[in-house]
């Protein structure tokens, strides 16, 4: 992003529109990178001087190309050279971030000044040119270091002065400039009051706006879903307090494919509106850095936090898609996919509403969209067993949502599901392996282990998780014996695909003597 | 269930939300009326959320309104509203979570007030309208307007002390912040926090510039029960104005020398923070706490080198204002040419070329050679040399190693250089505008102004930091440098 006064824009026929960099302008990046390379070991006023030159040129040819035509169209050639000045200064706010500068001094400046400041006072104050000298030898002498070291020092770390180190930019002039457009659509955006966003990922969009604890809500249009986004203050005033959250925004949404942001912009009490989209030159040139995924409230990060602890047949799904209601969408907190079976289940945490917006919502759900859905509602008001005994899915909460609530409505759902699986499943299965755990053959068949153990297996006998064919047992029962070396014993079990060894050496009437860790004999029981 | 028209009762919640305070539960139709009819509250319902909000600083008066139900929120027209009404009010049960306070003992301090300082003070504490009432958070609100040197900290202190609330004290600089940091923690037994010169630190007192409190206000409007605007005129910016109203504090008092601003901006202060309860006139103090002083103009004429290239620069400019049809009489014809210069190169080098000709004046080789001067016959005072930019207060403090405070300062020598001052380990400072507002640079019985803005408010502020008589009892003394025949000249005479 850059500074406000860097900003340019164009007005034309009552727009707001950023003026991008285009590539003719590549040559004055160029040239702006080189300034900043060419300057190293150098001191920071140097650049700023050289840079300072670069902008007179510009304005010099502007002026001088504005002069050069005819006055009726001088206003279009000025209009033309208009504001390029500023392009230098938004390179050099972009360059300024990779270069680091150092103070070089023989001495710490701010020891030199102490020491300087302390001698003057010691010589009566310094008026003369002499009484300088004396008050810099005397300053030197208690610092044991040359009165020209002590001046040197002394503001040896002013901005001005200070050592151009080094110039990391990565960028070529082409990077520069995608870096400079994004960061001038960013500044543009800071006098916005409102941002309405269609984007081909909805799902990261809404995610960094709660994210950056700014407020949303969907429209439905006929252009597609529009995620209208504001901050809580918004309800009472036009503000351009959300502006610099906006901006962060933009990276976001310009990070996709596809995308169209429309900014009411306040300029200087003007109300205009900016269109922005993929069809500009904004794009992210750089990796945004990795950021956690982050929550709105903090009942919900908890909730993440816990269930990610817990192991559920079920995989928790953060800002899962949106869900249609009349002209407006509803994007819940989250959602619980069975790992089973292709089934969803979607979870709002809703902090204090009223039971009538509770009641309003869940009948909306209900009426509009074909999913299963769980509240957890804020019990504070004391509906929550209300609503709960007119529907099983809603929780009241307090504090925190009690994650044994959830599971065991996720039970609920789970054991429906485990029925209908089994309903699905012969009543026998006669696999094809010698040997297969459980878990492979549910894999099989795409239901959760559970859903397996009505089922009979007439060739086959469940030994701990795995079923084994009895001929197999006779085998392994004849390769393994007492005193054997437990990994002889395991490879043995492995050779017919048996990882569970534990069970099926007990099945065979065996038991382990461990020896450390891993190691260990198998004896007869 | 039953509607929400049929219950009897109003079940309401009240939480801070980012700026905002939320009203959740039932509210019923007869009091959403009245609500939104107060003429002082703006209540919306949030159609985000399904519940109701009111602005974070309304929220003293949205608690008198549930409270009282007589009470319209500054609007009387309701006042003889009938009875089965404020029955069914006075039914709501309201749990209001607004405030989340830490814990602060009773609060005292060493200072007692000069009387003036107490009728103030008394002043401001009258304004409050939950004098009588324990139930609801004291609410005083209104600004002082007190000269500069009358104690406006000391009243600030007592203020605090009187409410002995979680506080928030907000100020335009960073030398007034550590002024405030500094009395607080001699004053109070707590510890003091800060936002502000890279230090972010919440504590029940804490200490805010105005640029971090814009910055921290919806994440910490919940915290105080007080918040004190030094220099509140600052609130009058559009921008700054959001820290008022993004607190639910609801006790405010502003402190100012100059309540009134030409944009009428004070209007908005006097809306955010309250009226205006109390002026101290600069002449019920005089004598008293302000020296009385002498003035000496010096002019310097600019070198050959320095006039040559001031009038190179300076006919830059008024060759453009010939070209266009700027004239440059007013305020506005300046603000004209500024923004020009955002979108025209040539209103931007003509305006550039001015500030090189102003920089020659300010910064002249005569201005060191008087100062020279003026250090050497003022041997014995106690010194502040004022420059109106940065570069000239480094020139000066090289040239005659005096240690210099400027906005690019560190905290930590800053500190340093001005308790030298104090203490006097240094009888010299040189202080680019910093020290305009506020704060106690004490006991200087000499100041120089090197091109001084000419701005009035500027001069006066600076005036009344020096004005202490010399040792020996002799009347403080003014020096003004300026150059001859350059338009800082005007500027120096349009003060007399």
């Amino acid at each position: 992003m850059l500074t406000k006064d860097l900003l340019r824009v164009s007005r034309a026929g009552g727009r707001y529109q950023p003026r991008f960099a285009e590539r003719e302008h590549r040559p004055l990046a160029a040239r702006v990178i080189g300034i900043y390379q060419g300057h190293v070991g150098e001191s920071r006023g140097a650049l700023e001087s050289a840079l300072e030159e670069l902008e007179r040129e510009i304005s010099g040819a502007g002026a001088a190309s504005a002069g050069a035509t005819s006055s009726g169209s001088a206003s279009t050639a000025s209009q033309r050279s208009v504001d390029e000045f500023k392009l230098v200064r938004g390179f050099a706010a972009l360059l300024d971030r990779e270069t680091t500068v150092q103070t070089e001094a023989p001495l710490e400046p701010v020891r030199a000044r102490r020491a300087a400041f302390e001698a003057a006072e010691a010589v009566g104050g310094v008026a003369s040119e002499e009484e300088r000298a004396m008050a810099l030898v005397g300053a030197g002498e208690t610092l044991d270091i040359s009165a020209d070291d002590i001046a040197a020092s002394l503001y040896a770390d002013l901005e001005d002065r200070q050592i151009v180190e080094s110039v990391d930019s990565r960028w070529s002039p082409d990077e520069l400039l995608a870096q400079y457009n994004l960061s001038l659509a960013q500044t543009a955006l800071f006098d916005a009051t409102e941002i309405r966003v269609r984007s081909s990922d909805p799902k990261a969009l809404i995610s960094a706006i709660k994210r950056l604890r700014l407020m949303y809500e969907i429209e439905k249009t006929p252009a597609g879903r529009e995620v209208v986004v504001t901050g809580p203050t918004r309800l009472f005033r036009a503000t351009r307090r959300y502006g610099t959250r906006f901006a962060r925004l933009l990276r976001t949404v310009a990070k996709t494919s596809e995308w169209r942001l429309e900014a009411t912009i306040d300029d200087r009490g003007t109300e205009r509106t900016m269109s922005l989209s993929a069809d500009d030159p904004v794009s992210v040139p750089d990796a945004e850095p990795v950021v956690d995924v982050s929550f709105d409230s903090g009942v919900e990060s908890d909730f993440a936090a816990r269930v990610s602890a817990v192991d559920l047949e079920w995989d928790l799904v953060r800002e899962p898609e949106a869900l249609e209601s009349g002209t407006r969408v509803m994007i819940p907190d989250f959602a619980f996919d069975y790992r089973h079976a292709d089934f969803r289940v979607y979870l709002e945490i809703m902090g204090f509403w009223t039971p009538e917006y509770v009641e309003k919502k869940l009948a909306q759900l209900e009426q509009l969209e074909d999913v299963d859905m769980i509240v957890a509602v804020d019990e504070s008001l004391g509906v929550g067993e209300e609503i709960a005994a007119r529907d099983h899915r809603a929780i009241p909460y307090s504090g925190s949502v009690r994650l044994k609530d959830v599971a065991d409505v996720l039970r609920e759902f789970e054991s429906d599901l485990v029925a209908e699986s089994v309903a699905s499943l012969p009543d026998e299965i006669e696999p094809d392996e010698d040997a297969v755990a459980l878990a492979a053959l549910a894999e099989t068949y795409g239901v959760s282990e559970d859903a397996l153990s009505e089922t009979s297996y007439p060739n086959h006998e469940l030994v701990g998780r795995t079923l084994v064919r009895p001929a197999v047992l006779e085998d392994l029962g004849d390769e393994i014996e007492g005193g054997m070396d437990l990994t002889d014993a395991e490879s043995a079990l492995g050779s017919y695909g048996i990882t569970d060894s534990s069970a099926v050496l007990s099945r065979l009437g065996y038991r382990v003597d461990w020896e450390g860790l891993s190691g260990g004999t198998v004896r007869e029981r | 269930m039953t509607g929400p028209e049929s219950t009897d009762a109003s079940n309401l919640r009240l939480r801070y939300e980012d700026g905002t305070v939320r009203l959740d539960g039932t509210v019923s139709a007869p009091l959403r009326a009245r609500l939104h009819e107060a003429s002082a509250l703006e209540f919306e319902s949030d159609p985000r959320t399904g519940t109701h909000r009111v602005p974070a600083f309304q929220y003293a008066t949205l608690r008198a309104l549930l409270e009282r139900p007589a009470d319209t929120g500054g609007n009387s027209r309701e006042s003889a509203s009938p009875g089965g009404e404020s029955d069914e009010i006075a039914s709501a049960t309201v749990d209001d979570g607004v405030l989340s306070l830490g814990a602060l003992s009773q609060l005292e301090s060493a200072y007692t007030l000069r009387e003036y300082q107490e009728t103030a003070l008394e002043r401001w504490l009258e304004t409050d309208p939950n004098r009588t009432d324990d139930d609801l958070p004291p609410a005083p609100r209104g600004v002082l307007e007190l000269p500069t040197g009358s104690g406006k900290t000391v009243i600030g202190l007592k203020a605090i002390e009187r409410l002995s609330k979680p506080t928030l004290i907000v100020v335009p600089t960073i030398d007034l912040l550590e002024q405030w940091e500094r009395e607080l923690e001699a004053e109070f037994d707590a510890p003091i926090g800060r936002f502000g010169g890279g230090e972010q630190r919440l504590e029940a007192i804490t200490v805010s510039t105005y640029d971090s409190a814009y910055l921290k206000a919806d994440s910490v409007g919940d915290r105080f029960g007080l918040v004190v605007f030094d220099e509140v005129h600052h609130l009058g910016g559009e921008g700054y104005r959001d820290i008022a109203r993004l607190l639910a504090a609801p006790a405010r008092l502003g402190l100012t020398a100059t309540f009134e601003r030409p944009d009428d901006a004070h209007e908005a202060v006097a809306d955010l923070v309250g009226p205006l309860v109390h002026s101290i006139d600069v002449d019920e103090l005089a004598g008293e706490h302000l020296a009385p002083y002498d003035v000496k103009r010096l002019e310097v004429s600019l070198t050959d080198e320095e006039r040559e290239e001031y009038e190179r620069n300076q006919s830059i400019f008024t060759d453009y204002l010939a070209s266009s049809n700027i004239r440059m009489q007013s305020g506005s014809d300046y603000q004209e040419l500024v923004k020009r210069s955002g979108t025209d190169a040539a209103a931007r080098e003509a305006l550039l070329a001015r500030q090189r000709a102003r920089e020659i004046t300010r910064s002249s080789d005569a201005k060191i050679r008087a100062l020279e001067s003026i250090l050497d016959e003022n041997r014995d005072e106690r010194i502040i040399v004022f420059t109106a930019s940065n570069d000239l207060a480094y020139e000066v403090s090289e040239r005659f190693l005096i240690p210099t405070i400027t906005h690019r300062t560190g905290t930590e020598e800053r500190r340093e250089i001005l308790e030298r001052f104090r203490e006097g380990t240094y009888s010299r400072v040189v202080t680019s505008n910093v020290l305009d507002e506020g704060v106690d640079v004490p006991d200087a019985s000499v100041a120089v102004v090197l091109s001084g803005s000419g701005s009035e408010r500027e001069f006066t502020q600076r005036l009344g930091r020096v004005l202490r008589p010399k040792d020996d009892g002799g009347r403080a003394l003014l020096y003004e440098v300026v150059s001859q025949e350059t338009s800082e000249e005007r500027v120096a005479d349009r003060r007399r």
